[in-house]
């Protein structure tokens, strides 16, 4: 039985009768194939990567398990369609904080349509891709003080500039994050960024891959963010980082990924200043 | 005080038509008129910043020319002058290259028009495939006894193999000029390599480029110089600068993504072919 994802923070979304993504209760998500070449270049991403044996194990763990595709009953009721099968990152969790982000200064790349080119380089502009490498692309934060979700629109995430994405990643790690008037308190900043396992390290792992990885460039690519927030026996906040949405791969040939490799290190220096200035915050007893 | 035309200059203005270039004296001192419409300006700025800005650690200071202030100079029509240290100065006879660090040479507070111009040209060459791009070179020809550089229209139109070739022509000593010949990488390991070579320095640059929020160096270049006098004997003393900043912005808080990107893609072309050269020398 599949149903819509209740944890998506970006991309298509199938509700009201719109062709979007799937779930089954086996912590399976099943994308369907676009009709243009997008879907049929994810699922070659997909294939190539799998087989790859150049890929390190621990890289691998930053990308979401394949299996293959399959045909599935679309969303939108126009029948059967096919699915990419994927891993369902937030299955594992209860109450998950989710984060998208886009990483790269550009989204378009050579040998693309003008048109396609165009419509890149206005959101690029647009939003903080130019400016610092990334963009919010969406976000969905549980409020532990009103024990629900905070989702903002879409339209205010794309509208964010350099302070609005600090404020949202600063919002991201703390408990108030629906109190408008309230600063974020970056409650679990150093649980969920920081940490022998949080966010900072596993993005800094991924850095030294793309460093010297000439196999792909991953073009409009998003880090996912993820974290619990339902208090367990274990306290663990389980904070993944994971890389998602390949539909405009192409071969790395020879060339490292310097337009993902800056954006991610324009990431990696906001996630440390956040952590710096809670740890400090915290020293000072506030 | 006597000056003339640098003999080196493998990029950017030179003295033509009337309009100034840039001169040299004899005491070790570049003189770079200032540019028109606030570009001169801009780099007058940055050096002022620079030179007085204390959070910039001494062992990264090295690779940015010192900064003389601006001195108006006669014969150029009291044209001001940004007066700088001749890099060339100490060597007797340099290999030069200067390369175009960014995958973007335009950044957003600039003109459509500036940006449109740079994007026509950012995609015609490896600027947007590669991170950078190679403006410019003159190498020294050890058989011939005299230096070559490659004809700059060609060097426009190459590609990222383009770009492995010039890399390896640069450390050469065979002839240069005759195409069939393949370079021989003699140099490569003693400009490239080594515990001072250029790769080196690369990588400390890098590491500062991580963290380093005060300047985007936007349209910058790395300029690298070794000296082919005696090197078998005396190395190369290669080093690396960082030239040209006139449009260099405020930082922001935010990092130079730009050209940390397009510097770790240079530092993996040198690197892939200093390793090609040791593995051939093992076989």
């Amino acid at each position: 039985m599949l149903k819509v994802p209740e944890h998506q923070v970006a991309g298509h979304i199938a509700k009201d009768g719109k062709l979007g993504p799937l779930i089954d209760d086996q912590g399976r998500f099943y994308k369907p194939l676009q009709g243009d070449a997008r879907g049929e270049n994810e699922a070659k991403f997909y294939e190539s990567f799998t087989s790859n044996k150049n890929v390190p194990d621990h890289i691998r763990g930053y990308f979401p398990v394949y299996h293959g595709v399959q045909q599935v009953e679309a969303s939108d009721g126009s029948g059967e369609l096919p699915h990419l099968v994927l891993e369902d990152v937030v299955s594992g969790y209860v109450k998950p904080s989710v984060m998208d982000v886009k990483i790269g200064s550009r989204t378009w790349y050579p040998d693309v349509s003008e048109e396609y080119f165009n419509k890149c380089i206005k959101k690029d502009m647009a939003t903080t891709t130019v400016s610092l490498g990334f963009r919010v692309s969406g976000l969905k934060i549980f409020d532990h003080q009103v024990s629900g979700f905070w989702r903002p629109d879409k339209r205010v995430v794309l509208a964010y500039k350099v302070d609005g994405a600090r404020m949202a990643l600063r919002k991201f790690v703390s408990s108030n994050s629906l109190d408008d008037d309230a600063v974020p308190d970056c409650a679990f900043a150093s649980e969920v960024y920081g940490g022998s396992n949080g966010i900072l390290k596993q993005l800094l792992e991924l850095k030294a891959w793309f460093e010297t990885q000439t196999l792909y460039h991953f073009n409009s690519c998003s880090v996912l963010m993820v974290y619990e927030n339902e208090s367990g026996g274990d306290d663990e906040r389980r904070a993944q980082v994971k890389l998602v949405d390949f539909a405009h791969v192409l071969d790395g040939n020879g060339v490292i990924d310097h337009n993902f490799f800056g954006g991610l290190c324009s990431f990696i220096k906001f996630i440390q200043d956040i952590l710096e200035s809670s740890d400090n915050g915290h020293e000072n007893g506030h | 005080m006597h000056l003339k035309a640098p003999e080196h200059q493998v990029a950017g203005h030179i003295a033509k038509d009337g309009k100034p270039g840039p001169l040299v004296d004899d005491k070790g001192r570049f003189f770079k008129p200032l540019q028109g419409d606030s570009r001169g300006e801009i780099e007058v700025k940055f050096y002022e910043s620079f030179s007085s800005n204390t959070e910039v650690p001494d062992h990264i200071r090295r690779y940015f020319p010192v900064y003389h202030g601006t001195q108006a100079v006669e014969g150029s029509d009291g044209a001001t002058m940004i007066v700088l240290e001749n890099l060339l100065s100490k060597y007797s006879k340099p290999s030069v290259m200067d390369v175009k660090m960014g995958s973007r040479t335009w950044y957003p507070e600039a003109s459509e028009e500036y940006i449109q111009k740079c994007l026509r040209k950012d995609a015609r060459s490896t600027t947007v495939s590669s991170g950078f791009r190679i403006s410019g070179f003159e190498v020294f020809d050890h058989r011939e006894l005299s230096f070559w550089k490659p004809d700059r229209k060609l060097l426009n139109g190459i590609k990222v193999d383009g770009v492995r070739v010039a890399l390896r022509k640069f450390v050469s000593s065979n002839t240069l000029s005759d195409t069939s010949s393949k370079p021989d990488s003699a140099f490569a390991s003693s400009v490239y390599g080594g515990s001072n070579g250029i790769l080196t320095q690369l990588l400390e640059l890098k590491t500062w480029f991580e963290n380093q929020t005060f300047y985007h160096f936007n349209s910058c270049s790395i300029l690298i110089i070794y000296e082919n006098e005696a090197i078998n004997d005396n190395g190369a003393r290669a080093q690396v600068k960082l030239v040209d900043f006139a449009h260099v912005h405020d930082g922001n808080g935010v990092i130079d993504h730009n050209f940390l990107g397009g510097l770790c893609s240079f530092i993996n072309f040198v690197r892939d072919i200093l390793q090609s050269v040791d593995e051939s020398t093992e076989n």
